[in-house]
């Protein structure tokens, strides 16, 4: 039994081929990224891009929803959710800043590329940049920063749309994406929201310097302002509150589900430093003392309950059948606070499982901190929390001026 | 305009010194440090940009001189009744600016206060170690070398293990102590440290409080070997690495105060960390609310700054409401070293526990806090530009040295319950 097996989820909602998968990507994980980090820490081209282009293009992750008809493995229906929930557990455990840059992808891919809605004109744009290059797809959202306040704006006009922002701040690669999806204001449209889809080369586009950040190195991001650049009609893939919403709310699936692996990144680590460490003299091993141990068991107890929160929001969103199309608000609403409470319960777990090893918690050797300060930046991509219940006690309370 | 300063300090029992003292690294930190801080994280090992700040604090202001008692060149702070509260202020605005650059200056008097302090100054070691901090402008290092492979935070936790896992020996050979061991982690070390103290046994295994010993090794003693520094979460200022002792050395005098007093003046070493770690939460905290003032004030939510809308404020309240409380209990711990004769010697479990208490207390609220100001910031609270990211890793490594936060809690329940197995 492997140890990612004590944490139990309902597996009976699991494919064959999810398990396979995981099973592919947690050897990715280990050989990939684990095996060479003591090394290599978080070099981006000696270890993330490598592992990055290996995932992407050689396992093929970039192409796994997208339609086969436009050259992708077809995996692009909503049993999906249940795929990348068991794929991003893996890719996350190995390293959260991969796992976000696929998770953006996934989230797009939901907006353009899901059966029975697949957008033929975004897809056939897009088939190079996902299935014919030989190149990783990376998708930079730019998304509102504070709840419902997008960053950009979006004119229509003849022939398609212009959009306009200065600054903005993408959620992840906004300095060396192939494609910007910017959920912009739309203005001369019947709609409030849209998603539009802008080509990483695309006239109009300029990128501020790579910015520091506390994780997520596999993450190249800057600011990145758009001068009037201009969008073909169809380039606007989700259009409507309900659309960007559906979007989002796979988008917390992966942010959430990677969020899990780096739990059981950390549970491992932490497993380890118990099995072996010896305090208050000879032959008192560190897991069996109950002062400790009592912390080890919240470690424990979060990240069960952050994998079976996880599993159940991919499930609501592979069956819009039976729980309701995934932008429609109480669906958005249960992926908002599921993945909030993910995280905040990470963010809990790992605190506390680096109280357990003291000066090692911090040392970058033992690598536990570098799950802390990824799944805290991870947390942040989803905006303040404060703000986000906004929308919870709009939807659970019919609050209506919030 | 609100500032740091309108966080209340006990007016009634500051010292002479927090004023003009605590102007003078205020400067000191806008100048030297906050407009280069940002590059501090890639200076971690060569400290470039690091060195010059510390030559300027500790060498030109000469504040690595101040336990040391006047007539040997040091300002006589050890043989004051404000040692407490002046420090805490000095290390409220160094963390202010950098907490790495706090500890690594507040861990010159760690080993100090074992020789400086009233009432039981070596006046021999003053003299003898004097020179190294009082006759430069140059900054000079010293480091407590406590932790070891085996048992980590043991050493410290005293109480229970009573010195009996300590496998750095000391073996008095004639007129001289012959150290061997290796030591772990120390704060300045990683090839900066001058002088060293050392808690060493003079019989391995033992439980005898007369056996532990606390003994001072000049770092270019023979024998003496300082590893690379490690790579951590933050604090690149502080520098950690391994140090091994192989027959090294120095006088039989070396040894603080000899059998039994070894020891209990040792956990006025623990006081003092504890004093020490709370001022460090203080001015980090301090500085993250100026650096969180200015942007949800200057961030705008629906047409207003983002302070303005009502949950948001009920964080910043938390926020502000912790840094009031941890700065009043910080103070009130630095007068409570200040005044024995009212409650009793620093080195007593009653003042180490309570140490421990406030200690743990102000870093789980801290790394608490901090963790919601970044999640009020959005995306940008990862930035470091905005600088709360740094107090943010930087404040969970206080929060995580001197054995973490189950040593603290085992000496808090074990004092207040009178605990007697934990």
């Amino acid at each position: 039994m492997s140890d990612h097996d004590l944490f139990p989820y309902l597996y009976e909602w699991a494919s064959d081929m999810d398990v396979s998968l995981a099973g592919n990507l947690r050897r990715w994980a280990e050989n990939e990224v684990m095996a060479k980090r003591l090394e290599l820490k978080e070099d981006y081209e000696q270890l993330l891009e490598p592992a990055m282009r290996k995932l992407f293009l050689e396992i093929g992750m970039q192409r796994l929803l997208w339609p086969e008809e436009h050259g992708g493995d077809g995996h692009n229906t909503p049993a999906a959710s249940l795929t990348i929930t068991a794929a991003l557990e893996q890719v996350a455990r190995g390293d959260v800043g991969i796992a976000l840059l696929l998770s953006s992808l996934w989230a797009l891919q939901s907006a353009v590329a899901m059966e029975g809605a697949v957008n033929g004109e975004a897809c056939a744009a897009l088939a190079e940049a996902v299935a014919g290059r030989d190149e990783p797809a990376l998708v930079s959202l730019v998304l509102p920063l504070f709840r419902d306040e997008p960053q950009a704006a979006a004119k229509h006009g003849k022939g398609g749309w212009t959009v306009e922002a200065a600054s903005t701040r993408p959620l992840a690669c906004g300095g060396n994406a192939s494609l910007y999806a910017v959920l912009c204001a739309l203005q001369g449209s019947e709609e409030e929201w849209g998603v539009l889809l802008i080509p990483g080369d695309a006239k109009g586009i300029e990128r501020g310097d790579a910015l520091k950040r506390t994780g997520l190195a596999a993450d190249i991001n800057t600011p990145v302002s758009f001068g009037k650049v201009k969008v073909p009609e169809g380039m606007c893939v989700a259009e409507g509150r309900e659309a960007c919403r559906a979007m989002l709310s796979w988008l917390y699936l992966g942010i959430s589900a990677s969020t899990v692996g780096a739990l059981f990144a950390s549970y491992e680590i932490l497993k380890e430093w118990g099995d072996s460490r010896v305090i208050k003299g000879r032959g008192h091993i560190f897991k069996e003392n109950p002062l400790t141990a009592a912390v080890m068991a919240e470690v424990a107890k979060e990240t069960s309950l952050a994998r079976m929160l996880t599993w159940d929001l991919a499930r609501i969103l592979s069956e819009p059948a039976v729980y309701g199309p995934p932008g429609q608000e109480g669906n958005h609403v249960t992926a908002a606070m599921v993945v909030h409470q993910v995280s905040q319960a990470a963010e809990n777990a790992i605190n506390r499982a680096m109280e357990m090893m003291a000066s090692a918690g911090y040392a970058r050797e033992w690598n536990l901190e570098r799950y802390w300060r990824d799944v805290k930046a991870l947390q942040l991509c989803l905006g303040p929390y404060e703000l986000a219940k906004m929308d919870v006690s709009r939807y659970f309370y019919r609050a209506s001026t919030l | 305009m609100r500032t740091i300063d309108d966080f209340t300090r006990p007016l009634e029992y500051l010292s002479p010194l927090d004023d003009p003292l605590g102007m003078v690294v205020r400067e000191w930190a806008e100048t030297c440090v906050i407009p280069y801080r940002r590059r501090f994280d890639e200076d971690w090992k060569e400290h470039e940009l690091i060195e010059p700040a510390f030559k300027r604090l500790m060498g030109e202001l000469g504040m690595q001189r101040v336990l040391f008692p006047e007539d040997l060149g040091g300002w006589g702070l050890g043989r004051s009744n404000y040692a407490g509260t002046s420090s805490y202020r000095l290390f409220e605005e160094v963390a202010r600016a950098d907490s790495g650059m706090a500890v690594a200056f507040g861990v010159i008097y760690w080993p100090m206060v074992m020789i400086c302090m009233e009432p039981h100054v070596n006046r021999e070691l003053c003299e003898e170690f004097a020179p190294i901090f009082c006759s430069t402008t140059e900054p000079r290092f010293a480091a407590n070398a406590m932790t070891e492979p085996q048992g980590g935070a043991d050493i410290e936790n005293m109480e229970i293990v009573k010195g009996s896992t300590i496998q750095t020996t000391a073996v008095l050979d004639g007129d001289e102590w012959v150290i061997n061991g290796h030591k772990l982690w120390p704060t300045n070390s990683g090839g900066v440290c001058n002088l060293f103290g050392v808690v060493c046994t003079t019989n391995p295994g033992s439980e005898d409080p007369n056996d532990f010993a606390f003994i001072f090794v000049p770092a270019d003693t023979p024998g003496v070997t300082q590893g690379p520094p490690y790579e951590k979460a933050g604090m690149a200022a502080d520098k950690n690495g391994d140090i091994w002792f192989e027959n090294v050395r120095v006088p039989k005098s070396y040894r603080a105060h000899g059998p039994g007093l070894d020891l209990l003046y040792f956990k006025e070493v623990i006081t003092f960390g504890n004093m020490g770690s709370i001022a460090f939460v203080g001015g980090s905290m301090m500085n993250v609310y100026e650096r969180l003032k200015d942007f949800v004030s200057e961030e705008t939510y629906r047409g207003k700054p983002l302070k303005e809308h009502d949950a948001v404020a009920g964080v910043l309240a938390d926020i502000a409401r912790d840094i009031e409380i941890i700065r009043i209990v910080g103070y009130q711990y630095a007068r409570m070293i200040d005044r024995p004769d009212l409650y009793g010697p620093r080195w007593s479990d009653e003042m180490v526990a309570k140490g421990r208490a406030y200690k743990y207390w102000a870093c789980d609220r801290a790394v608490e806090d901090v963790g919601k100001a970044m999640n009020l910031m959005s995306t940008y609270g990862a930035d470091r530009d905005w600088d709360v990211e740094k107090h943010w890793r930087d404040l969970k490594i206080v929060q995580l040295w001197m054995g973490g936060k189950q040593l603290c809690q085992a000496e808090v329940a074990r004092w207040f319950f009178e605990c007697e197995t934990l």
